[in-house]
């Protein structure tokens, strides 16, 4: 008996150690023998849906990178253009028997897909499989919160996007202006903006423009009104969530946005994100006001734009009343109640969203990363250093000025409503005036 | 005797033959009766029902029955007019020409010449190309800064035309793209029956010394009415549902000037998650297409007892 019980606690305590090597093993890298993580035999399937605008890159970079130490997941991503995004998950999350395990939400998203009950609480529930290393308080609040919804966090921030003033320092020296720094007032920038519609070559045609962004009728277009309603102490709602853009500083910030098309290319009014995008590249335009995480293909891949790294210059949008302008944007990993590959799941957000994988996706992607020590942190690449500057400006603005779009289950039909009045406004089809007065008693009735 | 008890055996075994002939009729029937019934009658039946309730985005089902309170939004909602009022335009604007054009194409290219067949083929092209292609390729045609359009037209003096930035100008791009698009079907159409006509007809108008437009305007027009008003009312169909060229090519814009009421039952529906308001819409859109589609097959019934 005695014997028995040594030999009993001689297993035992070997077990032990290897249990807890294998538990380090499992929490370190991925637990590769894990049934849950898959096994060669039978590896799990992951199905993640995403923006196809880095839906498509993560499917060929990313998910090599993560099969490195994670080879028995198999990762599809489908991509679907940005429009049709939300319709597609929140008819598949809703179904009974959901294709995806995760889902890539945009910034104002979560709570409309929360509500269905169809998002994982992911801090609670993926606790016992988080690596101690993964620092939740590393991330700047302004990213994380994007898929915080009454107190509970459903999502982990993979491409940490904003608006941000992009530029062309070349057209500005043409122009004989100053390059601009983020201490640009609006004033200012109106006041260069006719100088910086010029005719750079001699010929006698404008070839060139001061701005190119958001002009035409799209769900993205209000985010450019909303930065410099923000800038000027606007916001969207009161405290009691009733409109409050409706008044002299939603005006203002209208007037501002369609000033700016006098100083677009010709046929800037039906111009959004890639007509804006490709002018910009082509460096048609000294300014835009555009997505951050273009950059690298804005500014640095030569096979997608003209310019390069030291003729692009990106810093926060300029500055109103109140203070400089920014808005939100975080692509974020969420992972599905029912999904039968919880862990994986979690795995692969984890990875990609850690300080590792953060990394990884800043150098070979040029994706923003959301974490403070990986912006504090020395990129690289050269052209990564300033951009990580102007991230950090965005996140501290972002935070200050809460600029983001409405978090609430019907922020999609807000966001429309929005639309149709910036764009009635744009269009010349009503006043700044009588398109911000409809779109607040429309707004008023959807959140009543 | 016999003859008169016969007559109701006769009587019972006709009435036996006919109910076996009704059953096994319908016995074959059903199953694709079913299917149909399920496929076109179910989706419809849900649209009525989600039109008349509140929808639960969590389960996707009608909860709350709410009456006509969709109906009355939708009613109440200016944006829901103003799309009607442009595909009125639209449709004003393309159908007429697209009806004219097709025709008018049939009846030049059904001269008997070398190469005519190629040419029927190529109109095809058109037809099968994805309408988000076209859209954006004529997108990349029409652009101010980069399109050949404008290219073009600057050799004889005329603009740079904002195409898609001028909402008049938007709506005549999609009208021009719609119409490249639909007109070779119309002379697909147009072809067909113009072959059809009787020849006899024709040689005794020829006989009678009936010249070129003579014969154009007193005996091809007027035979060809009945399928001119048949081919109005299958396009007319096609058009009132039209919305993914305004989807790709402009997207609704400038404003709202080519938010065609398809698009923004689209919008409404899959962009603002608006299920029931949609339905709604969806719902007096299908009755308002019914009532016309009526009248115009009654006025092309006149046409044809007419000719």
């Amino acid at each position: 008996m005695m014997r028995n019980y040594r030999n009993f606690g001689s297993i035992s305590r070997r077990a032990v150690m290897v249990g807890g090597a294998a538990a380090v093993a499992t929490r370190a890298f991925g637990a590769q023998g894990s049934s849950a993580l898959g096994t060669p035999e039978s590896p799990v399937q992951l199905r993640v849906i995403s923006d196809a605008a880095y839906g498509i890159a993560w499917q060929a970079s990313m998910v090599p990178e993560f099969n490195k130490l994670y080879p028995n997941i198999k990762v599809t991503i489908d991509p679907v253009p940005y429009a049709e995004l939300l319709a597609k998950i929140m008819l598949d999350a809703t179904a009974s028997q959901p294709t995806y395990d995760v889902i890539i939400v945009d910034d104002p998203w979560t709570p409309q897909v929360a509500r269905t009950g169809a998002l994982l609480d992911i801090r609670k529930e993926t606790a016992a499989w988080t690596d101690p290393g993964y620092d939740w308080d590393d991330f700047n609040a302004a990213p994380l919160e994007a898929t915080q919804w009454n107190g509970v966090q459903y999502g982990v921030p993979l491409r940490s996007n904003m608006l941000l003033m992009f530029v062309n320092k070349t057209l500005y020296k043409k122009a004989g202006l100053p390059e601009p720094t983020p201490d640009l007032t609006w004033d200012q920038y109106l006041e260069q903006a006719p100088k910086l519609v010029q005719d750079t070559n001699g010929d006698g045609t404008i070839d060139a423009w001061a701005i190119d962004t958001y002009f035409k009728r799209d769900a993205l277009t209000p985010t450019i009104w909303q930065a410099i309603l923000n800038a000027n102490g606007g916001s969207l709602l009161d405290k009691n969530n009733k409109p409050a853009f409706n008044n002299e500083i939603g005006v203002k910030a209208l007037k501002t946005h369609i000033a700016l098309l006098k100083y677009a290319p010709p046929g800037g009014v039906s111009h959004g994100y890639s007509e804006a995008l490709q002018s910009f590249r082509q460096g048609q335009v000294a300014t835009s006001f555009m997505w951050g995480s273009v950059y690298r293909n804005s500014a640095v891949d030569p096979k997608t734009t003209t310019l390069k790294p030291e003729e692009v210059g990106l810093q926060v949008m300029p500055v109103g009343s109140a203070m400089a302008g920014a808005h939100r944007g975080i692509a974020s990993g969420t992972i599905h109640a029912k999904s039968p590959n919880k862990q994986a799941a979690w795995g692969l957000l984890q990875w990609f969203s850690s300080k590792q994988g953060e990394k990884w996706h800043s150098n070979a992607l040029g994706g923003f990363p959301a974490r403070k020590s990986t912006l504090a942190s020395t990129p690289e690449s050269e052209w990564l250093s300033p951009v990580f500057k102007a991230l950090q400006q965005g996140y501290d603005t972002i935070e200050k000025g809460k600029m983001w779009r409405l978090r609430h289950p019907k922020s999609d039909a807000v966001q429309q409503v929005l639309a149709d009045a910036v764009a009635a406004a744009i269009s010349g089809q009503a006043t700044a005036e009588a398109a911000l007065q409809e779109a607040a008693v429309k707004v008023e009735k959807i959140l009543r | 005797m016999s003859s008169l008890k016969a007559a109701p055996v006769r009587t019972w075994h006709s009435r036996t033959e006919r109910l076996t002939d009704f059953v096994s009729r319908w016995a074959f029937m059903s199953p694709a009766g079913l299917i149909l019934l399920a496929m076109l009658a179910y989706p419809i039946l849900y649209t009525f029902e989600i039109s008349f309730s509140e929808l639960d985005l969590s389960t996707f089902t009608a909860t709350e029955w709410v009456g006509w309170d969709n109906y009355a939004e939708v009613l109440h909602d200016t944006r829901f007019w103003a799309s009607l009022k442009v595909t009125g335009v639209y449709l004003l604007l393309s159908l007429p020409l697209q009806i004219v054009l097709g025709f008018g194409i049939a009846y030049l290219v059904n001269v008997e010449w070398a190469g005519r067949g190629v040419i029927r083929a190529l109109f095809l092209i058109p037809m099968v190309v994805a309408p988000v292609v076209a859209g954006g390729v004529w997108r990349m045609m029409l652009d101010p800064l980069y399109g050949i359009t404008n290219y073009v037209l600057g050799f004889v003096g005329l603009g740079p035309y904002d195409w898609l930035g001028d909402p008049w100008l938007a709506m005549l791009t999609v009208v021009i793209i719609d119409t490249w698009r639909w007109t070779p079907f119309v002379v697909l159409i147009g072809t067909a029956a113009i072959m059809a006509l009787p020849r006899d007809i024709f040689e005794a108008a020829e006989l009678d010394g009936a010249n070129w437009w003579a014969k154009l305007w007193s005996i091809t027009i007027p035979l060809l009415l009945p399928m001119i008003a048949a081919t109005f009312i299958v396009r007319w169909l096609g058009a009132v549902k039209m919305f993914d060229i305004a989807l790709a090519a402009t997207n609704g814009g400038p404003g709202a000037s080519t938010q065609v009421i398809n698009l923004f039952i689209y919008e409404e529906a899959f962009r603002s998650l608006k299920f029931a308001e949609s339905a709604a819409m969806a719902v007096i859109v299908l009755v308002g297409t019914m009532v016309l589609t009526a009248i115009f097959l009654r006025g092309s019934r006149m046409l044809e007892e007419m000719h």
